[in-house]
């Protein structure tokens, strides 16, 4: 992406995101009392300038965008292969999903474990003993600290629970 | 009682040994606090509060002191080292901490980051000893409208941490004030954007919003170009502060530090504003302007002289007045409490022994911090050599133990994974992370306070302009949005 494609894009989704407020998310998902007889100290009144606000800030990102001169050199450091990098985000997003739905499940130690072992595995590590022996060590040593020495509840999980 | 006679009885509470080492091992434990992302000075004062029960009410107060500034400080190791704050406090630094890190100056930036803030300890400890009574009374006179104008002023100092783009600040200014007003209506207590949600209603937590924003992206970064840190210099390297350095930066850290006095009187403000608006004004008076955010030293030691100002400062209107500066003096006034101790105007009459034991004991503490910094700078030494595809997942577990912590809650790991993403996305398409950051902070006050004014004049907008306090804000506001504008235009016509 070079720069004028950024701002575009920014300045397309300022706009977007303006009229959807606008339109859509603040009368539906901000609850107002009916008898409000000024404006001003309603609910909405905060969020509906900020909206507002949105909008103009993405026109001014449109007009200086349409100002400025072209210029096509990418402004984001550029990878070897592009595809591999998605997946790999993709991956990303699954293990922090997965490791959001065990935390309550398997408990903060053993998915903070698996977390870790697996995301040493995703950036191809070059010390793989290390990271499994981190990935083992790191999450005990935090869960002592913070279990018994700073007295928070560490979800445990169903099944294996440490002292 | 004649201030010599009070002075001698403070010294006589505070010159034994009990009294410093309880200091030093609050310093300590405030700065490896400070330094797990995660912990933070306020919970780092909270976990150690019940510790100081059986202790001399002089001993067990200096102790929490002691973990408070440390804190402040400790915020700053993993800020420069692996860019990820420590405390909220510490935002700031990143912003050029980081970069220096990068490029093997990680020595030369802590070191300074040091030095800062002992340097702002000591002016802020000598603003509390000097201007306690006077500053706090200024303070106190402070309603709804003065504090609204204050914090819209206080938002001009996202122009400073906006970077290539003022519209892109602004546009992530936006999105923070956006995301603030998720949770129940302040005044009203109905649903926003809550969706039905317990979790929501209290708000998006500020920690799982500042990790997942700073932390989190780090993580993703390196998952998306697992090699793009090869051959990026990522150790304390040789460089280490000099004492030209220290003179070069001296004028911003002592602005810093003045900021930091003045935003700490103001119960309310917090010490991240202070960095924020620190650093905004040396990049403003700095010749090296166009290297801040790039790695420029000037910038760490404004950003660090800017919090640390605030750590002694916020105790003025707690000893003078009995009002908490912010959160962590929120908890201190506990620590008074429980050993019989009223904060307040009282104070000064009753227990005038404590007040100047407290006194002396401050100015110790720089002191010791200056030591113990210098040893847990060199303690932390092994982050830097971490090789980064074990350091990314460490500091992965890390944040989700931290982030959990803060209020035992899940739901809250999950809002710092979503805020990973959004700060990725924000980070590919330029958009800078600190004018969200401080908007988000500081969304709720200005709304709060604009809508508190609104219902003490009955809807009418001129109770925001009701006195000279409201009138100096405003001018103040006024004169910084043209000298953005003028900034603008100039760098404009200068690229034109």
């Amino acid at each position: 992406m070079n720069k004028r494609t950024i701002q575009l894009h920014l300045g397309l989704g300022a706009c977007a995101a303006c009229l959807f407020m606008i339109l859509y998310a603040i009368p539906y998902w901000i609850s107002a009392p009916s008898n409000m007889r000024n404006i001003v100290l309603s609910p909405r009144f905060w969020p509906y300038a900020i909206a507002g606000l949105t909008g103009l800030v993405g026109l001014g990102i449109l007009f200086t965008n349409r100002k400025s001169e072209a210029d096509d050199a990418p402004v984001n450091d550029p990878i070897e292969d592009p595809g591999a990098g998605l997946i790999r985000l993709a991956g990303m997003a699954v293990l922090m999903a997965v490791t959001f739905w065990l935390l309550p499940r398997i408990g903060m130690v053993w998915a903070s474990m698996l977390a870790f072992a697996s995301l040493a595995f995703l950036v191809k590590t070059r010390h793989p003993k290390t990271a499994l022996i981190c990935a083992v060590l790191v999450p005990l040593l935090l869960y002592g600290f913070f279990a018994h020495v700073a007295g928070v509840a560490i979800p445990q999980g169903e099944y294996v629970r440490l002292p | 009682m004649s201030m010599i006679d009070s002075i001698l009885a403070g010294l006589a509470l505070v010159g034994n040994v009990e009294a410093l080492v309880s200091l030093a091992i609050g310093i300590v434990i405030g700065v490896i606090g400070g330094a797990i992302p995660g912990i933070s000075a306020t919970m780092a004062v909270a976990l150690t509060l019940p510790f100081t029960f059986p202790m001399q009410p002089i001993n067990g107060i200096l102790m929490l002191l002691g973990v408070y500034k440390g804190g402040i400080f400790g915020g700053s190791i993993p800020a420069i080292l692996i860019k990820t704050p420590g405390t909220p406090a510490s935002s700031a630094t990143v912003l050029d901490g980081h970069p220096m890190a990068a490029r093997g100056e990680a020595g030369r930036a802590l070191g300074m980051a040091l030095w800062a803030s002992c340097t702002a300890d000591v002016i802020s400890n000598l603003a509390l000893i000097l201007f306690a009574g006077w500053l706090a009374s200024f303070a106190l006179s402070f309603g709804p409208p003065e504090f609204f104008a204050l914090i819209l002023f206080s938002l001009t100092i996202i122009a400073g941490v906006s970077g290539e783009s003022l519209l892109r600040g602004a546009l992530a200014a936006l999105l923070g004030l956006l995301l603030a007003t998720i949770g129940l209506d302040l005044v009203y207590g109905t649903n926003r954007f809550t969706f039905g949600d317990p979790n929501l209603m209290g708000g998006l937590n500020f920690i799982a919003v500042l990790i997942g924003l700073f932390a989190i992206p780090e993580v993703i970064n390196m998952v998306w170009h697992p090699t793009g840190h090869m051959g990026k210099v990522q150790t304390l390297g040789s460089k280490w502060v000099t004492f030209a350095d220290y003179k070069r930066c001296f004028r911003s850290i002592v602005r810093g530090s003045f900021i930091g006095v003045f935003l700490g009187a103001i119960p309310g403000i917090g010490a991240a504003p202070a960095a924020f608006l620190s650093y905004s004004e040396a990049r403003r008076k700095s010749p090296n302007k166009a290297n801040f955010g790039k790695g420029e030293i000037e910038g760490v030691a404004a950003s660090e002289a800017g919090n640390n100002g605030v750590a002694g400062a916020t105790l003025i209107p707690l000893l003078a007045l009995g009002v908490p500066g912010d959160v962590i003096t929120a908890i201190i006034i506990g620590a008074f409490m429980v050993h019989g101790l009223q904060p307040g105007p009282m104070m000064f009459v009753m227990n005038v022994d404590i007040i100047y034991g407290l006194f002396i004991g401050l100015i110790f503490s720089s002191g010791l911090l200056f030591i113990v910094g210098g040893l847990a700078i060199r303690g932390f030494k092994p982050v830097a050599d971490i090789p980064k595809r074990i350091l990314m997942p460490i500091v992965l577990v890390l944040c989700i133990y931290g982030v959990f912590a803060v209020n035992n809650n899940i739901f809250d790991v999950g809002v710092m994974f979503v805020m990973g993403w959004v700060g990725f996305f924000m980070s590919r398409y330029h958009i800078p992370a600190a004018p969200f950051l401080i908007a988000f902070i500081l969304g709720p006050l200005l709304e709060d306070n604009f809508r508190k004014s609104m219902l003490m004049s009955g809807g009418s907008p001129d109770v925001l302009l009701r006195g000279p306090i409201t009138w100096f804000f405003w001018a103040l506001t006024l004169i910084a949005v043209v000298a953005i504008a003028r900034g603008t235009l100039d760098k404009a016509r200068d690229k034109g």
